[in-house]
């Protein structure tokens, strides 16, 4: 027998009892749907990811804190159990301290290092509104990652640079420029604290007024959520004023540090650090920890997807023994008439996975028209401001690879009932009726 | 006796069904030989055995003990693949109930035979309207084959044994549904083939006209033969 006829033969039966059939169709398209949309939203989650890291270049890009402050943030997210204090855990000594600072700058391959002391910014205002906007996202534009530039350009990051910060392009709409053009090259009004004063002076008196040019607008993207970013220079003058007067032991100590490394070296640098006891993370390693977290949700769902599957296998091995059941007495003709166990095998075979070839069609047409439909209403909420990110990204390779493992699945579910079809003796199924 | 072939031989056929205490032997040593071209009908009660029988020596059964030769080969040492192929090629079948695919069209039951041979569509469906037109129900290919009149089922099942120009024929009851016109039309059919292609006939009957019509008749009784005459 020709395969093309058998192939032909067991399409047709599979039509032959419908409903038992398409409910069968049906249970492998929940399952397949599931995990293709899986499969594409979490390709798209990482296309864009990937696309951030890539704009960001920050290949050698290092963030470090003392271990210490690193395990109690980790161990404050994997535990809310009360924990036992110890005198190490004295928070305030975590801080970067002068020695390491010092060892910092000997381990080879650190192009540049900066320790970042933390400053406070009460709000932001310019000459085009009467409106002040609270600064709650306001970051230091560290050395070794690319600031994705809407318009305009990157603040010069050296330390004896003029003022200049990049806006977020909502913050320079707010400050009264229309477009994000006419920000650029404009000034802004900062609104810096002075610890001192403001312990004994109303809010209003104690901040010092600093003025900033606005280099640019940032695109949007992951980095433009942490806020308009200032360059070094200002980042600096800010903490003077915060500090000014304020004895030396009461001056924040700093958290953190970043470095711009050589990339190749750049694990080899990871644990030299950690020798000093600082824990540093690369732009990797916190994508990483997103990543890994995203990745939960979508096992979990995925989870769903095989639990369908799964159903969807015990459908197919029903549906088939019922088929293999009615069909008896035309498996014994078949077998009569000459046709190998092998092709009656692979006859039933073949209806299994075809069972299974139009449960995933359904799947991929289904997932398709879904993923369209959420792109477009995620467009419209919450990704408004990524307009080239797509949550849901469709890779015809790993579809195909999901549809061939789901025919795999079905071959396999259909084997019971096909080898039972198959070592049916002729005599007895023409007995049978 | 023309000086023939000898097609088939069973030596010392028994078949017994069940298990242990249940034991029935629906055949008890049968030994026969048919040559090639012969017309042969095997006859006797209901229950004697004679389905049996045909399907040992059609190679659709095996025996419980000893053998069936063809063309002086012992079946028993055939290979699954050879005895598929001679079943397929060599042999055509008649079975006592019908055994059609009912839902599928008359033409479809006539391939069937050569489908499973893999012959290319075009040859096949040309070679099976040429079988159908032999029983003369040519306009009837189209038709689903559960809606065929009784008489006009077993001619499809003649021309479903006959696609595959087989050199041997069972045909299990090929008359035994029909009225005697319709009968007659079947056996003249059948004896034709016979006659002009020399295609070897093996019938099991009840008819005493369609035996004595063959060459050889071979009476049953309980598994046993009773008489074997010309
Ligand atoms: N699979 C089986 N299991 C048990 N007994 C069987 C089986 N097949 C046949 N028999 C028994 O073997 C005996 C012979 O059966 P067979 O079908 O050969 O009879 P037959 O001569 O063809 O009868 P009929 O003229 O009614 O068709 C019967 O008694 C039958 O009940
Ligand atoms: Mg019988």
């Amino acid at each position: 027998m020709r395969i093309i006829d058998i192939l032909r033969d067991a399409n047709s039966n599979l039509w032959r009892s419908k409903i038992r059939s398409i409910l069968t169709i049906l249970a492998i398209f929940i399952g397949s749907f599931t995990i293709i949309l899986n499969t594409a939203i979490n390709a798209g989650v990482n296309k864009f990811l990937d696309q951030q890291i890539e704009n960001m270049g920050g290949d050698g890009y290092l963030e470090m804190m003392p271990t210490e402050a690193y395990e109690s943030a980790m161990s404050m997210i994997s535990t809310s159990e009360p924990r036992e204090y110890t005198d190490e855990d004295d928070t305030i000594s975590y801080y970067i301290k002068d020695d390491q600072i010092e060892a910092i700058e000997k381990i080879d391959g650190i192009k540049s290092f900066d320790v970042l002391y933390p400053v406070s910014v009460d709000y932001f205002t310019s000459d085009k509104t009467d409106k002040r906007y609270k600064a709650d996202s306001f970051n230091l534009i560290v050395p070794g990652i690319n600031i994705d530039m809407l318009t305009g350009e990157t603040p010069d990051t050296s330390e004896d640079a003029e003022y200049e910060i990049a806006l977020t392009e909502s913050m320079a709409k707010a400050l009264g420029f229309e477009t994000a053009d006419d920000a650029v090259g404009q000034t802004i009004k900062i609104a810096v604290p002075n610890a001192v004063k403001c312990h004994s002076m109303p809010r209003n008196e104690c901040v010092a007024i600093v003025e900033a040019k606005v280099s640019g607008v940032q695109a949007p993207g992951i980095l433009s959520i942490a806020g308009s970013r200032a360059n070094l220079a200002l980042w600096n003058r800010i903490y003077d004023i915060n500090y000014d007067g304020a004895p030396e032991i009461s001056k924040p100590r700093p958290p953190q540090a970043v470095a711009d490394v050589d990339p190749e070296k750049i694990t080899e640098i990871k644990d030299k650090l950690k020798e000093i006891g600082l824990s540093a993370m690369s732009v990797d390693d916190e994508v990483g920890m997103f990543k890994t977290f995203f990745d939960a949700i979508l096992i979990v769902l995925n989870i769903f997807g095989g639990i369908a599957l799964a159903a969807a296998a015990i459908g197919i091995i029903n549906t088939l023994f019922m088929s293999v059941q009615e069909r008896t007495s035309e498996i014994g003709l078949d077998k009569a008439l000459g046709m190998s166990s092998a092709k009656v095998f692979f006859s039933f075979s073949a209806e299994a996975i075809m069972l299974g070839f139009w449960g995933s069609l359904l799947g991929i047409i289904m997932s398709v028209i879904a993923g369209s439909v959420i792109n477009v209403l995620a467009h419209a909420t919450f990704l408004k401001d990524f307009p080239t990110f797509n949550l849901v990204v469709f890779d015809p390779k790993s579809m195909l690879a999901i549809v061939g493992i789901i025919m795999l699945i079905a071959f396999l579910a259909g084997t019971l009932p096909a080898r039972k079809a198959a070592k049916k003796n002729p005599i007895d199924s023409l007995r049978y009726e | 006796m023309k000086d023939l072939k000898s097609l088939l031989v069973a030596k010392d056929l028994k078949k017994s069904y069940g298990k242990h205490q249940n034991v029935f032997n629906a055949l008890k040593g049968i030994n026969l030989e048919i040559k090639e071209g012969e017309s042969v009908a095997i006859i006797g009660k209901s229950g004697s055995g004679k389905s049996t029988l045909m399907h040992l020596l059609a190679l659709l059964d095996a025996p419980t003990s000893g053998a069936v030769f063809l063309e002086e080969q012992n079946t028993s040492k055939f290979k699954q693949k050879k005895l598929n192929h001679l079943r397929n090629k060599d042999f055509g079948f008649v079975f006592q109930s019908f055994f059609m695919n009912a839902n599928d069209t008359v033409l479809n039951n006539v391939i069937l035979p050569l489908k499973i041979a893999g012959v290319r569509p075009k040859e096949r469906r040309c070679r099976a309207m040429e079988a159908l037109k032999i029983v003369e129900l040519e306009d009837k290919a189209k038709n689903k084959a559960k809606d065929l009149s009784g008489g006009q089922k077993q001619r499809v099942c003649i021309a479903r044994a006959i696609v595959n120009e087989p050199k041997v024929i069972f045909a299990d009851e090929p008359t035994g549904n029909l009225d005697s016109a319709t009968g007659a039309k079947i056996e003249e059919l059948l004896f034709n083939l016979n006659k002009e292609k020399g295609i070897t006939l093996i019938i099991v009957t009840h008819d005493d006209d369609l035996a004595k019509k063959c060459e050889r008749r071979i009476n049953l009784v309980d598994g046993q033969i009773k008489e074997n005459t010309k």
